[in-house]
């Protein structure tokens, strides 16, 4: 996955300064919202036109058979709305094939394309002919319980690793720490799921999809049962390639915490080392990790391609993959867009978050 | 740290859940699990394009006809047939008692529907086509169904067998084109129990089905987007059957005591080509040829002598691992009857191809180890494509390369998107050489009208060929209503083009599927076509005792 790897950001850490301004603080505020919703419209529009001067018509992915007869080729270009024009004076883009400009702004595919995403509409897939919405959130969901129960693991465990690293900053344990973080980090996801796939074949655990087919009509007990038992290998390759970014980022926060001055006063009021790391270095380290996470989230939506195709798990990376595949353009666009407004409100979430618990940045 | 605790608390649940749920309840339906690496595009038959979708539709649905493994067809929903004189009129009578899974009786009426819905939906790809010749459809009495033709065709068979029969009391409320069909109402071997997409197909035996009804109580596909996955759940037992595997999986599957690997003609049959653009001047299609192919191509002798230079033996077992039959015509041998399996292949032999080259005057003059024209304006330096998505055309044009190299032609190769391989191809004509294939109904005239001169300014076809004696041929098989007559013309069309080499056929690749002996026996395994999830399969196979 695209995840942005920010292990060297190390901001100054302060508590938060209880008499920051209230007038600044909406500023920050808007200007980061209205940044936000300015950035989602540019992406709307963008992703509307990349899928227009990709290679190749759109037409003729769609038919997929060069066999097939001009009538019905000409039924589904109706069908997908391919036979109106892009937008004024372009009929289509690729090749780009002047038209009329006078044409109803309203009777093109963009405004078309506009009109349906605020009624919520994402258009039809091409290949499984049903709506690329309801596609969508079938997959949103499974891909949330993946990646989400793989995101907390990896959170837990980087961080307690972490802490303890710190805590016995430069002995044999925090080298072997680090260096486990290090190679967890760098392991190829897809080769770790497929180590993990072999592994886990032959001991049981299931190797395919999100649970037993006919399951459904099991009690409750089963079905949650059988989930989990479904989710064992992916999520614990997503904990082990993402466990080491939090450890690595934990570790050095927190080796930079401890050599604070008020850290060297709590050692001399005869604080032990746990009660100075729980009370007063552990917050203040925590900083970046909230960072981390939050864009983290914001990439969760996007699954995390390469697992969900080893493991054939049902969710949007496993769409996306599948949907390049076979070309499948409307759940391409469809999934772009979700995902990039995700990404823009997890930053969001994390810009307001750190305001709240670094005042200096709204000034700054 | 409070939150960590929660945290903890919520690790130890989930891993009691775990560990308490290792096993399931016991189970007393005998489920058959089938591992495939695909899923249905839509379960609605007249929107499908996938295969996937037509196995499925093969098991829940019915049709006049069911066709073998053998490639013939045999009467399946209907029990006789009577054809008038004139080879217009066919009137077929339905079986009794014939009940769709929901316990409404299916008649004539619903056959009649159905098939009017096919013609007559424009959003739906192939319908039309199978549809094409029914001129009057009407249900005479409840189980008598009278289909007027437009011509005399000799293959109504073949258009009836993808034709799959809906209920009327359903489908007349639906949008034909939109209508998901995930409850999928049939009348087949099958009823449908749970449709995930791209997740598994869940179906169970239909008891009150008119024929041989299924020795399993249910039969799940599942989907695997690996193909390690996918071996890896028949080596430990996660499935039952497999319907595909990599080729460099199977020599380990082999070893496996309780996995058996088979092999044989796909179900569709499959070709791989190697067109070789041979459209004349005369020919070029006015509005969209371009038109650009190498002279040298134009000549017999040249086609002939890279079909001596190809050691299609070598292209099988390096780019199939073995699992493929050499080619001669385009008709691969999956189609049965209508395979000329009396064509002599050309031999591979560099120095024959040398000699042929040489005596017809393509001679390397300048040493640089190409041959050039007879006038030495250009070498023969070739342009060899392929579609960008394929995962054999790059070895097999790596290994052409090599083996034409030995004979003094050079290669130029490059992949290209689909689309634009479309592009140059037809009825462009702007290449020399590419690598693509074909996949074929039941019957084999869709190929033939490949080779035809109609075809060339409709894109159909792509090597540019035009031969009027074919013509005539093609036109004669495809109203001649005796079987063996027809086989005879066909069997003639295919010596023609072979004698022309108007392509070099590589392999008509085979299907390779594995399944546990341990679990299941009874498949059809004598037959010419290898399917194991064909309906006529999975309604005989039982458990192992």
């Amino acid at each position: 996955m695209t995840q942005g790897r920010r292990g060297g950001e190390n901001l100054p850490s302060l508590l938060p300064d209880p008499k920051g301004l209230p007038l600044n603080r909406y500023r920050y505020l808007l200007k980061k919202i209205s940044w936000s919703v300015f950035t989602i419209l540019f992406v709307l529009v963008l992703n509307f036109f990349l899928f227009r001067i990709l290679p190749g018509d759109p037409a003729r992915a769609l038919t997929k058979d060069p066999r097939m007869k001009e009538e019905a080729r000409e039924a589904l270009r109706v069908r997908f709305g391919l036979d109106k024009p892009v937008i004024n004076c372009f009929e289509t883009l690729t090749p780009i094939k002047l038209g009329d400009c006078g044409v109803n702004p309203f009777d093109t595919q963009f405004f078309i394309y506009i009109k349906n995403l605020t009624q919520g509409e994402l258009g039809i897939s091409y290949k499984t002919n049903r709506p690329v919405a309801q596609i969508l959130v079938e997959r949103l969901w499974n891909t949330i319980l993946l990646i989400g129960v793989g995101q907390i693991l990896s959170i837990i465990v980087g961080i307690a690793f972490g802490v303890f690293a710190a805590w016995k900053a430069r002995t044999a344990i925090d080298y072997s720490a680090l260096i486990t973080g290090l190679i967890a980090w760098s392991l190829p996801t897809f080769w770790l799921g497929i180590i993990l796939l072999f592994w886990g074949s032959n001991n049981g655990f299931p190797i395919g999809g999100k649970a037993t087919p006919g399951i459904s009509t099991y009690p409750l007990f089963y079905q949650i049962g059988d989930i989990a038992r479904h989710m064992f290998l992916p999520t614990l390759t997503y904990t082990i390639v993402f466990m080491g970014e939090y450890m690595l980022v934990m570790r050095s926060s927190l080796l930079d915490v401890l050599s604070e001055d008020y850290i060297l006063t709590a050692k001399a009021k005869g604080l032990s080392t746990f009660q100075i790391l729980k009370d007063h270095a552990i917050k203040n380290a925590m900083l970046p990790i909230v960072t981390i996470i939050a864009i983290n989230l914001g990439f969760t939506v996007a699954g995390a391609i390469q697992i969900e195709s080893v493991f054939s798990w049902p969710g949007l990376g496993g769409a996306i993959f599948e949907a390049v595949e076979s070309r499948d353009y409307p759940v391409l666009q469809g999934a772009f867009l979700l995902i990039a407004v995700s990404v823009i409100i997890a930053n969001l979430i994390a810009d307001l978050t750190y305001s709240y618990l670094d005042p200096r940045v709204q000034t700054g | 740290m409070k939150v960590n605790t929660t945290f903890v608390i919520l690790l130890t649940v989930f891993a009691l859940v775990i560990s308490a749920c290792g096993a399931l309840g016991p189970s007393q339906p005998v489920v058959m699990r089938v591992g495939w690496a695909g899923s249905p595009d839509t379960l609605n038959p007249g929107a499908a394009v996938l295969s996937e979708a037509y196995t499925i539709f093969g098991l829940v649905f019915d049709t006049m006809y069911q066709l073998q493994l053998d490639g013939s067809f045999k009467l399946s929903l209907a029990e006789s047939v009577n054809v008038s004189d004139d080879g217009l009129v066919y009137t077929y009578k339905i079986r009794d008692g014939v009940k769709f899974h929901d316990g409404e009786p299916l008649t004539a009426e619903d056959v009649v529907f159905t098939y009017s819905l096919y013609q007559n939906t424009e959003g739906y790809p192939w319908m039309g086509d199978y549809t094409y010749y029914f001129e009057n459809m009407e249900a005479t009495d409840n189980n008598e169904v009278v289909i007027t033709l437009s011509e005399a065709i000799p293959n109504i068979d073949a258009q009836l067998v993808f034709l799959y029969v809906l209920p009327k009391h359903i489908w007349e409320k639906e949008d034909a084109v939109e209508f998901e069909n995930f409850a999928m109402i049939g009348s087949g071997p099958f009823k449908m129990v749970e449709y995930k997409p791209n997740e598994f197909v869940h179906l169970a035996k239909n008891a009150d089905y008119f024929g041989e009804a299924p020795k399993i109580d249910e039969v799940i596909f599942q989907t695997f987007e690996s193909q390690d996955a996918l071996v890896q759940a028949i080596k430990t037992g996660q499935v039952d059957m497999i319907t595909e595997m990599p080729g460099t999986a199977v020599a380990t599957l082999q070893e496996d005591p309780n996995v058996e690997v088979v092999n044989g003609a796909p179900f569709a049959p499959e070709v791989t080509d190697i067109i070789l653009n041979q459209v004349l001047p005369e020919n070029c299609p006015p509005d969209d040829g371009l038109c650009t192919g190498h002279p040298a191509l134009l000549d017999r002798n040249v086609r002939l002598a890279l079909a001596h230079a190809t050691d299609k033996q070598k292209i099988i077992d390096v780019v199939l691992l073995g699992y493929g039959t050499p080619g001669t015509a385009l008709l691969p041998d999956g189609l049965g009857l209508w395979y000329n399996s009396s064509l002599q292949d050309y031999a591979y032999d560099v120095a024959k191809a040398n000699q042929i080259l040489d005596d017809a005057g393509y001679v390397d003059a300048n040493g640089d180890n190409v041959r050039e024209m007879p006038d030495g304006s250009q070498s023969l330096t070739f342009r060899i494509n392929w579609p960008s998505d394929s995962i054999d055309s790059p070895r097999i044009a790596e290994l052409l390369s090599e083996m034409w190299g030995q004979v003094g032609v050079d290669l130029e190769a490059q992949a290209l998107d689909p689309d634009t391989l479309t592009a140059v191809c037809c009825p462009a004509f702007d290449f020399d050489v590419i690598i693509w294939g074909w996949g074929s109904d039941p019957d084999p005239n869709l190929l033939l009208s490949v080779m035809t001169t109609d075809e060339i300014s409709t894109g159909s076809s792509e090597t540019g060929y035009s031969n009027p004696e074919f013509d005539e041929l093609y036109y004669q098989q495809a109203s001649e209503l005796d079987l063996n007559k027809r086989k005879e013309t066909v069997w003639k069309m295919q010596q023609i083009v072979f004698d022309d080499v108007v392509y070099i056929i590589p392999f008509y690749p085979q299907a390779v599927q594995a399944y546990r002996k341990d679990r299941f026996t009874g498949w059809i395994l004598d037959q010419p076509k290898v399917e194991l999830s064909d309906v006529t399969s999975l309604v005989l196979v039982e458990p192992v005792k």
